[in-house]
């Protein structure tokens, strides 16, 4: 079981939270995307190996969607942050 | 000359044994027959005292089998103990009175039916399960029978009672595991250093090999830590677990680990593995029969439990640790009538000692020599011995075939290193040790003794003090030392070893030349029975990879795991297939490594449930309670029927604290409403309510709820029971990524009771409670009040998921009962009944309502579900917008609809396929059956179902097939089933 660095709660056990799957944002206008460009954000994944941004959820704890980056081979977790305005593409 | 052995046997005296308390003695049976056990035994050792040579029977062949490793390693002593199947016999310790009776074996252990499959394996040829009991298809039910009654071992009780299991938690700076000279050397060294320390063993005592061969302690000095077992844990920071298995590695340094019926998870800083090495078995014709054993599995009997498992010996060796295991069967007083080492020199240093000895007791010894065939019937009376010709194999020259009762078979070590593979080192196979070894681990991994390829005690505990040394600075500082190096690491490739040349030539030779003692099987993995032929053929039919070998033929896949058969088998495909053993590789490791009970990962049985503020009164008033999702509920009172009845003619009063419940404040609350769900929010006045549908981007249907505007910045949102927690998550991703600001959503789903009084006398009810002004125009359908009812603080939604007039009445969680028996109390008169989640479903399905889950799922959109109406196209930026768009324009192609039965037909079993005869007979199935009830009030068999969109016409007639094959019709129904105008929800 992995261990993750809640920005708020601190180093917990990987049961405590949710994952949330690669960071995936939504198109800022989705009516502007053409059908390849939305359904790629709907249904196209990397499924990296690698260093991957992903989504977790701290359900068991304080409530935070808060962004890790994770090397999925060797599922070290280099850095764990709060969701800022600056990650919008 | 079997009588003459056993009366041999019998003559010599006992070897002591340091586990042994020769005073005591019980008694326990093995089928049937009582067995002489002292306290320390195991079953496999009391029964190998008693001279039982059989314990089990092989899982294809139905061969006999014996003890062989005496560690737990090999599946040949597994054996049922009471209603306890696949026990190790070697491992379990004897009890008085235990009931042991051997598997797979009918009518009996010796005279075993199934053994016959021995003459026509034909019909299990490796990969038996891909080839045979195929066709034809009509014999299906007979294979089906001889298979059912020949698969699986052992028997499992389903009236046993159920044991209590339960978890434990560990933490560490260090865990060690394995308790042998370097694993001890290592959790002290890391415990002087100050760190936490826990140690793991499998064993009942620590010492590892040290405990069953005979070593010369004193050249090392008092501290290296065998004395521990004496120390009764003087050591405040290191904490010793023995009879604990450690199953597997997980990420970020998690152990699993269980003693008994208990479950450790261990979280620790770093992690030494110090576990050892298994001995393996050679290849030779009937190498499975009874008498063979490793020699480490004779020492072990010997030494530990005093037992001489046999009294003529053969020897097979290919290192000197054969030759120990001979002497010390001498010593114990077996004859040793020849040591056979596929070495062409003689043995050096401490062997040639024990070589000397044996010499002069009168063994025989062949070098570079090898063992050809065993034979014996029902357990091993000859050794067939011949020089090894020039690919390592026997030569055209004459055999000896020597009598003998044993067989020990020295046939080198493989490093015992799953957990280092499940930890993401990098092994690979060293050419001079003939085995798999770790060259680098990843950061707080350490490793150290036999599992690195160290065979010396020296080394062993070396290594374990510098591992357990670097652990315990890696804890402190977080950093791998600089100048630290691993063992593994620090060896250097030679020149292939004579010990691994020989090992390598006893698994890949096939006999060639030696027609006349080839007669028998030669068994690689003895789990699934296995042979080098099967091995052969397999690759020779394509699957040359390991990994598909492996698949293919089930090598390594029994209980095993692979211990005595992995490197055996990637010998075979490398010398098959013309590779080297670097290019063949390895099959992946994976928990777990030894092997556990279901109930172990089960753990206790609890599921923990939800319960409402009104869970006590539905107690004692006979409700029935199911799970529902997290909660528990009342399914119904006693009569679902007269429910529905009371609700629909009367008064009914049903408990929906279960429901999801959200406040959202500030100004951009109705932005959020707008962007979550599909329909239409800016609008909603204070004081109404309004129906939300949620979709996701791919504009599936999420979830849906009434929301109620309550002032110009408060909303209350509710959502489905099932949904409450999945919708939180859901609305705090988008809130805490952009779309929250100017907006507080507050969870609130506990902190109300709230109950639906429901029916046409729902006003008079709430009337007698209540001094405000009930009536239709004052508070309408789709209206929200805040109310003092019976003295509570209430809001009122007037809403109806049943189809009557109702009111679903949140009140403060602590008010709950009181509030819910004032209004039974109230309606008393009126005949109110309380009712469950079915009659709801009955109540809602007359309304054809959909429940978001049951009868819709992750391809269900709102135009698909029926529910276009909800879907605001016109509006901005809602979630699933994109995607509903295109869906609008193409239509669905599947559509959900009502349906009653024909002909009087009882209610179909929801998830039944809809089908529709082809052509030729055969049934397309076009769509399912998502709900179905028999309706009190229509009277009929009524349900909802999807079916393609062009059938979805009121009055077209469609099948469903039964479970059992029978065909019955429905109709497709439009609209409601009950009130289709929906009059009775605005009165």
């Amino acid at each position: 079981m992995l261990i993750l660095d809640c920005p708020n709660c601190g180093a917990r056990n990987t049961q405590e939270f949710r994952y949330g799957g690669e960071y995936n944002p939504r198109p800022a206008e989705p009516d502007a995307a053409d059908d390849a460009a939305w359904s790629s954000y709907l249904y196209m994944r990397h499924n990296r190996l690698g260093l991957q941004k992903e989504w977790w959820y701290h359900r068991a704890g304080c409530g935070l969607w808060f962004l890790a980056e994770r090397d999925t081979g060797s599922d070290k977790v280099s850095r764990t942050y709060f969701w800022s305005r600056e990650q919008i593409p | 000359m079997t009588e003459a052995v056993s009366a041999d046997k019998m003559r010599r005296a006992a070897p002591a044994g340091q586990l042994i308390d020769h005073e005591r003695s019980f008694i326990f049976t093995f089928d049937g027959k009582p067995v002489t056990a002292h306290p320390g035994d195991t079953i496999g050792s009391a029964l190998a005292r008693a001279g039982v040579q059989i314990l089990s029977r092989s899982f294809k062949y139905h061969r006999p089998r014996g003890l062989r490793c005496c560690a737990g390693h090999c599946p040949n002593c597994l054996v049922q103990v009471g209603d306890e199947p696949n026990v190790r016999a070697c491992l379990r310790a004897a009890q008085q009175d235990m009931v042991v009776e051997a598997q797979n074996a009918w009518p009996s252990l010796r005279r075993d039916a199934l053994s016959l499959t021995a003459l026509g394996d034909r019909f299990l040829p490796v990969g038996f399960y891909y080839k045979t009991f195929i066709r034809p298809r009509a014999l299906w039910p007979a294979y089906e029978w001889v298979l059912r009654h020949a698969a699986g071992l052992g028997r499992v009780n389903a009236d046993t009672a159920p044991a209590t299991y339960d978890k434990q938690y560990l933490h560490a700076d260090v865990a060690v595991v394995g308790g042998g000279p370097a694993g001890l050397s290592a959790a002290l060294a890391a415990a002087q250093q100050g760190a936490r320390v826990l140690l793991f063993d499998e064993n009942g005592e620590l010492g590892g090999h040290t405990r069953y061969k005979e070593i010369d302690r004193t050249a090392f000095g008092r501290d290296w830590g065998l004395e521990i077992n004496d120390m009764q844990s003087p050591i405040p920071n290191l904490d010793i677990y023995t009879n604990t298995t450690v199953l597997g590695y997980y990420p970020h340094n998690y152990l699993a680990a269980v003693r008994g019926n208990r479950l450790f998870k261990i979280r620790a800083a770093s992690v030494v593995v110090a576990t050892g090495a298994y001995e393996q078995p050679l290849l030779f014709a009937n190498n499975d029969l009874p008498g063979i054993m490793l020699g480490s599995g004779v020492q072990r009997l010997l030494h530990l439990y005093g037992v001489l498992p046999g009294s003529t010996a053969v020897v097979v060796t290919v290192n000197d640790d054969g030759w120990q295991v001979a002497h010390d069967l001498w010593r114990a007083g077996a004859t040793v009538s020849a040591v056979v080492d596929l070495r062409s020199a003689a043995p050096t240093s401490q062997a040639a000692a024990f070589k000397e000895a044996l010499e002069g007791a009168g063994a025989r010894v062949f070098l570079d020599s090898t063992i050809v065939a065993a034979a014996g019937k029902g357990a091993v009376q000859e050794a067939i011995i011949a020089a090894r010709g020039v690919r390592g194999g026997p030569t055209d020259g004459g055999s000896t075939r020597l009598p003998c009762d044993l067989i020990a078979v020295s046939g080198g070590w493989a490093a015992a290193n799953e957990l280092l593979y499940e930890a993401g080192a990098q092994i690979a196979y060293h050419e001079s040790q003939g085995e798999f070894l770790p060259h680098a681990l990843p950061p707080g991994i350490y490793a150290a003794g036999r599992v690195t390829g160290s065979h010396s005690l020296q080394s062993q505990i070396k290594e374990g003090r510098e591992a357990g040394s670097a652990a315990a600075a890696y804890c402190a500082t977080g950093k791998v030392q600089e100048n630290f190096a691993h063992a593994g690491e620090r060896r250097e490739e030679s020149a292939p070893s004579v010990e691994q040349d020989a090992h390598h030539s006893a698994i890949v030779t096939d006999g060639n030349g030696y027609e006349n003692v080839r007669q028998g099987k030669r068994f690689v993995c003895f789990c699934e029975d296995v042979t080098d032929k099967d091995v052969r053929t397999a690759i020779a039919e394509g699957y040359r990879s390991i990994e598909l070998l492996k698949r293919y033929s089930t090598i390594s896949m029994g209980p095993c795991q692979g211990k005595m058969c992995s490197v055996n088998a990637i010998l075979l495909c490398a010398h098959a297939n013309g590779w080297s053993v670097a290019e063949t590789g390895t099959t992946t490791a994976r928990p777990p490594a030894k092997p556990v009970s279901l109930g172990v990962l089960a753990g206790q049985q609890m599921e923990p449930v939800k319960v409402t503020p009104v869970h006590d009164w539905h107690r004692q008033h006979g409700a029935r309670m199911m799970v529902a999702g997290i909660w528990l509920r009342p399914e119904h009172y006693g009569d679902p029927t007269a429910e529905v009845q009371a609700v629909r003619q009367r008064v009914g009063l049903i408990d929906v604290s279960t429901l999801g419940k959200f406040r959202l404040t500030g100004p951009d609350a109705p932005q959020l409403l707008e962007r979550l769900y599909v329909n239409r929010w800016q609008k909603l006045s204070p004081g109404r309510v309004r129906y939300g549908l949620m979709c996701n981007d791919e504009g599936v249907v999420l979830d849906d709820g009434v929301t109620a505007c309550l002032e110009p910045q408060e909303y209350y949102m509710t959502t489905t029971s099932s949904g409450a927690e999945a919708v939180y998550e859901w609305i705090q991703w988008w809130a805490q990524s952009g779309w929250g600001d100017g907006v507080h959503v507050t969870p609130v789903s506990d902190v109300y009771a709230a109950f639906n009084l429901a029916g046409p006398q729902s006003r008079a009810v709430l009337s007698r409670l209540t001094p405000d002004d009930l009536s239709n125009d004052h508070f309408p359908y789709m209206h929200v009040r805040q109310m003092q009812i019976a003295g509570v603080p209430c809001r009122v939604l007037r809403i109806g998921f049943t189809g009557e007039l109702s009111y679903e009445i949140h009140c403060p969680a602590g008010y709950g009962q009181f509030l819910w028996e004032a209004l039974l109390e109230a309606g008393a008169d009126h005949g109110i009944s309380p009712f469950g989640v079915e009659a709801q479903r009955i109540l809602r399905l007359e309304k054809a309502h959909i429940i978001v889950g049951q009868d819709t799922d992750a391809l269900s959109d709102p135009f698909a579900a029926g529910l276009a109406w909800a879907v605001k196209l016109d509006k901005p930026a809602f979630l699933g917008r994109r995607s509903l768009a295109r869906v609008s324009e193409q239509g669905p192609a599947l559509r959900l609809a009502g349906f009653k039965m024909e002909n009087g037909a009882p209610p179909p079993a929801e998830g039944l396929q809809i089908v529709q005869p082809e052509g030729d007979g055969a049934l397309q199935i076009i769509g399912h059956v998502t709900s179905s009830r028999y309706s009190p009030t229509l009277q009929e068999a009524i349900g909802l179902c999807w079916l393609p969109a062009a059938m979805v016409v009121d009055g077209q007639p469609f099948t469903i097939r039964l479970d059992d094959g029978r065909l019955v019709q429905a109709r497709v129904h439009e609209g409601a089933f009950y009130d289709p105008k929906g009059e009775k929800l605005r009165t």
